[in-house]
């Protein structure tokens, strides 16, 4: 359904009630139904020779090629290992909120949130208003840091309103708000009964030996979010890495084109700036793509490049001060202990890992054919944003250094049988 | 800082890391030397070790595609030399199995008995392959011939769209990364230092001896160089002008999400082979290109995979694709591996051209190598492998071929 994640639809009578700008969104592509082909239920599931785009609606595929190509894919959220945390119970603040929004679901009964940025005060705060019980809020970074934020935020007034709306609504409710902690273990046998948490210093190391544990049914994890980069990778964009726009993303010009002249990224899969930002790149890289084919004069991309890029200085200036806040620190990579899971899908234990790496397996192909991690479904996306610092720490090298994963086709589930069918071409 | 060993081994493949491993057990020092490229071709493998079927031509039925073409009354003329040192290697991996769980704690996953099936759909595909068990002198411990209810009896899973197989008993598989890695920690704890993300850039010479390499992380100095890097090893000898006839073959592959259900056999066909890892996944391979150094993969070239497979396992049409990917496998002309000394300079030795039979040959390679170097007797020898067989001999062009570059009965392999 188009919309993504913020104008998501509602599935559920039960959901907290329409979204008019998600409503109108999708009202406008129907409306342009001559000009837009707006496939829905469709994904990209292969890109071959950097041009050639495979999709699917589930059954055969079809290739499309494009003069243009605008790239939107999102984010996804950075779920750092700690013991415990693949217990049934803990989850994503995100997961969590777009249960909510869908159908009106809380996680659970006695809800804990826990890691660092706005998210977790937007989904603490819609939980609460619905009359869930959420037990604390724990924010690793420091209460003075987000006390701060307001002086940083001036340019988006909107913005820190509504930011204080949610601190307003939590209060309110009762709502525990602890700062300059995090949640170090979860526990429980079949499910999780309880969490522990401790204070932690500037670069989020915990001090262990003042740790307290609280009961919780539910717990909702958000380190922020990453930029979903195998669009990009597939496509062969050069890629950058910058920790405060959620780790890898592609090089953009300012009208928001990547490396190669005919794709264009944007929204937080292009680095992470949040939804006002989205908007604007959008309009922003449209004009941009429609100028390339000779669809808009160079006058007219020139004034909407001066408007829309003033704007989203400002947004941006806003996202990079909540960054500056929120961004995860080296302390977080403390968490993992030798028998934490740090890949889901072949359930390796860090020491698995970190033995892998000790015997020189510090780039990614080395690592995964030594231990096979990120070798199951996920394909690496969820354990190598961990696993690339662990890296990046036990060798003292930087990032970029270590390198991002490398994506290869399918990028989204197909079956053999569909490719086995002969692809429609179109575009 | 200058860091110096006895020997340097660039490239920890399979090839490199067993060689590594080899003269770490002879208490050499070793530092092995490895950038790990897009297009490994230990990382891109299969891992089958097809010891017959390969020397025959009915392993990678994809090269072979044209068994239905190829007289039915001529076998091919198959390299006898060649299939001696496969098998000779394949029966190593008894004894390395348990060797580097030993040393290592790794399970490489030799699996045994799950053998080689070579799928017949037609007529002419049976002719071929009788030709083929008439050459092997229909000795059964190598292959024999099944027929349709042997095969759908042994495993259902295959289509009742079969007239028979050929089953090679002896061709197994084995986990090729853990193998890689194996080997890698083996030579590690017996002292080897493994100096990884490092990329040679330059080999250094002087008075016409290598003295060491120059790379992303320094020199490294040392007497001895072996040549381990796989597709790109005559990129490596360019750089000290010597020239092997080696070239990239690319080879792509799809792997499945993992399966429950099991697959009995490694099998193969004409339109391509089916293998199933210990870890549930299906791996369907693979194509034979040169196209230089390019690790993309091809829509048209997946496709026909795919379609392959499903049209010898039906039940594979719903399962979904978790990863295609491809290697480049280290091609020479005669498709020999390149062994040994190199002609021009003296402390400069090859342990490379896999080819297609890297994994399965590594372990007697490695071998090879070390016992040439230190000049202690080889299990086998290691001439028909020197590189100096090359003088004069064109680069690999096309590989549709058929092997006709060996002579069937050269160099009689001596007993291992
Ligand atoms: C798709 C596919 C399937 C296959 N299936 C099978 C099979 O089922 N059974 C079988 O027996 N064989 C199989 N093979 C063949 C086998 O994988 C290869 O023959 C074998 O892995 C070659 O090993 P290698 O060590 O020579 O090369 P590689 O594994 O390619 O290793 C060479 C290493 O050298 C490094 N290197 C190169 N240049 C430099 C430099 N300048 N500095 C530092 N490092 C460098 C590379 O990065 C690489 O890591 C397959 C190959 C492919 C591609």
């Amino acid at each position: 359904m188009p919309g993504g994640q913020i104008h998501r639809a509602p599935r559920s009578p039960n959901a907290p009630g329409p979204d008019p700008d998600g409503e109108r969104i999708r009202r406008d592509l129907v409306a342009n139904r001559n000009l837009i082909d707006v496939r829905t239920n469709t994904s990209v599931w292969g890109v071959f020779d950097r041009k050639r785009v495979c999709v699917s609606d589930g059954d055969a595929s079809t290739i499309l090629t494009a003069k243009q190509i605008i790239l939107a894919p999102g984010a996804q959220e950075y779920v750092p290992p700690f013991p415990g945390w693949t217990l049934p119970g803990v989850m994503t603040a995100g997961g969590a909120q777009a249960l909510l929004k869908m159908t009106g679901v809380a996680p659970g009964r006695r809800i804990v949130l826990a890691g660092s940025g706005p998210l977790l005060l937007a989904v603490a705060a819609q939980m609460a208003k619905l009359g869930h019980q959420v037990v604390s809020v724990f924010q690793a970074a420091s209460r003075r840091s987000w006390m701060m934020l307001p002086l940083r935020a001036w340019q988006a007034p909107q913005k820190t309103l509504e930011g204080m709306k949610y601190f307003g609504t939590l209060k309110r409710t009762g709502v525990k708000m602890r700062y300059g902690r995090m949640v170090v273990s979860a526990h429980g046998d079949q499910r999780l009964t309880g969490i522990s948490h401790a204070p932690v210093d500037a670069s989020w190391r915990p001090d262990l030996s003042r740790t307290e544990t609280i009961n919780a049914d539910a717990l909702c994890i958000s380190y922020g979010l990453m930029p979903r980069t195998d669009l990009f990778q597939i496509f062969g964009c050069k890629m950058r890495f910058c920790e405060m726009r959620g780790g890898w993303h592609p090089e953009r010009d300012d009208q928001l084109r990547t490396s190669r002249r005919d794709v264009f990224a944007v929204g937080d899969g292009a680095g992470v700036s949040g939804a006002s930002a989205a908007i604007l790149e959008g309009k922003l890289a449209g004009n941009a793509a429609a100028h390339a084919l000779g669809a808009c004069s160079d006058a007219c991309l020139e004034g909407v490049s001066r408007r829309l890029g003033r704007a989203l200085r400002r947004v941006h200036t806003f996202g990079a001060a909540i960054n500056q806040i929120s961004y995860p620190r080296a302390g977080l990579l403390d968490l993992v202990t030798d028998d934490t899971i740090v890949c889901r899908c072949e359930e390796l234990m860090w020491k698995e890992v970190r033995t892998g790496i000790e015997q020189g397996g510090t780039d990614f192909r080395t690592l995964k054919s030594a231990t096979r991690l990120g070798m199951g479904p996920c394909q690496a996306k969820f354990c190598w944003p961990s696993a690339s610092r662990q890296i990046a720490r036990l060798t003292e090298r930087a990032m970029k250094e270590v390198g991002p994963i490398s994506v290869r086709n399918p990028i989204r589930p197909i079956s053999l049988g569909a490719l086995a069918k002969k692809a429609a071409v179109s575009g | 800082m200058k860091k110096t060993s006895d020997v340097l081994v660039i490239g920890a493949g399979v090839y490199g890391t067993s060689v590594a491993y080899s003269f770490a057990k002879r208490g050499c020092s070793v530092t092995l030397i490895d950038a790990s490229k897009p297009g490994k071709a230990t990382a891109a493998s299969a891992g089958g070790l097809w010891a017959i079927g390969e020397s025959v031509g009915l392993g990678c039925g994809v090269i072979f595609h044209n068994a239905d073409e190829v007289s039915s009354t001529e076998p091919e003329p198959v390299p006898r030399l060649f299939m001696h040192l496969l098998k000779a290697s394949n029966k190593m991996f008894a004894e390395l199995a348990p060797e580097l769980l030993l040393q290592t704690g790794m399970d490489i996953e030799a699996e045994v008995g799950t053998g080689l099936l070579y799928l017949l759909y037609n007529g002419r595909q049976r002719r071929h392959a009788q030709s083929i068990l008439d050459w092997l002198g229909r000795d059964q411990a190598l292959a024999e011939e099944w027929d349709r209810q042997r095969v759908l009896a042994h495993d259902p899973h295959i289509t009742d769209d079969v007239l028979g197989a050929v089953h090679f008993p002896g061709d197994n598989q084995v986990n090729p990364l853990f193998l890689n890695e194996a080997l890698k920690r083996a030579a590690i704890n017996l002292g080897a230092r493994f100096a990884g993300d490092t990329h040679v850039t330059d080999l250094l010479m002087a008075d016409g001896k290598i003295t060491g390499v120059a790379t992303t992380q320094g020199v490294f100095c040392s007497g001895l160089v072996i040549n381990a890097a796989g597709a790109w090893a005559a990129k490596l000898a360019n750089m000290i002008d010597q020239d092997i006839p080696l070239v990239p073959v690319r080879g792509q592959i799809i792997g499945t999400e993992t399966l429950q259900d099991k697959l009995k056999s490694n099998i193969s066909t004409v339109d391509c082979y089916i293998l199933q890892k210990a870890h549930g996944e299906v791996l369907i391979g693979s194509t034979t290109e040169m196209v230089g150094f390019d690790t993309g993969v091809n829509y048209e070239m997946l496709t026909d995979l795919a379609r392959g497979a499903i049209r010898a396992i039906p039940a594979l049409e719903r399962v979904n694709i978790k990863r295609t990917w491809s290697g480049l496998r280290p091609g020479t002309p005669d498709e020999l591996p390149v062994l040994g000394q190199s002609p021009e300079i003296a402390n400069f030795h090859y342990a490379t051209g896999g080819f297609r039979t890297g994994i399965v040959s590594a372990p007697l390679c490695g071998e090879l190598v070390v016992a040439n170097a230190l000049g202690e007797k080889p299990r086998m020898s290691i001439n028909p492998f020197l590189p100096r067989r090359f003088n004069g001999l064109p680069k690999l062009k096309h590989v549709k071929t058929p092997r006709s570059a060996i002579q069937p009965d050269a160099a009689p392999p001596q007993s291992v």
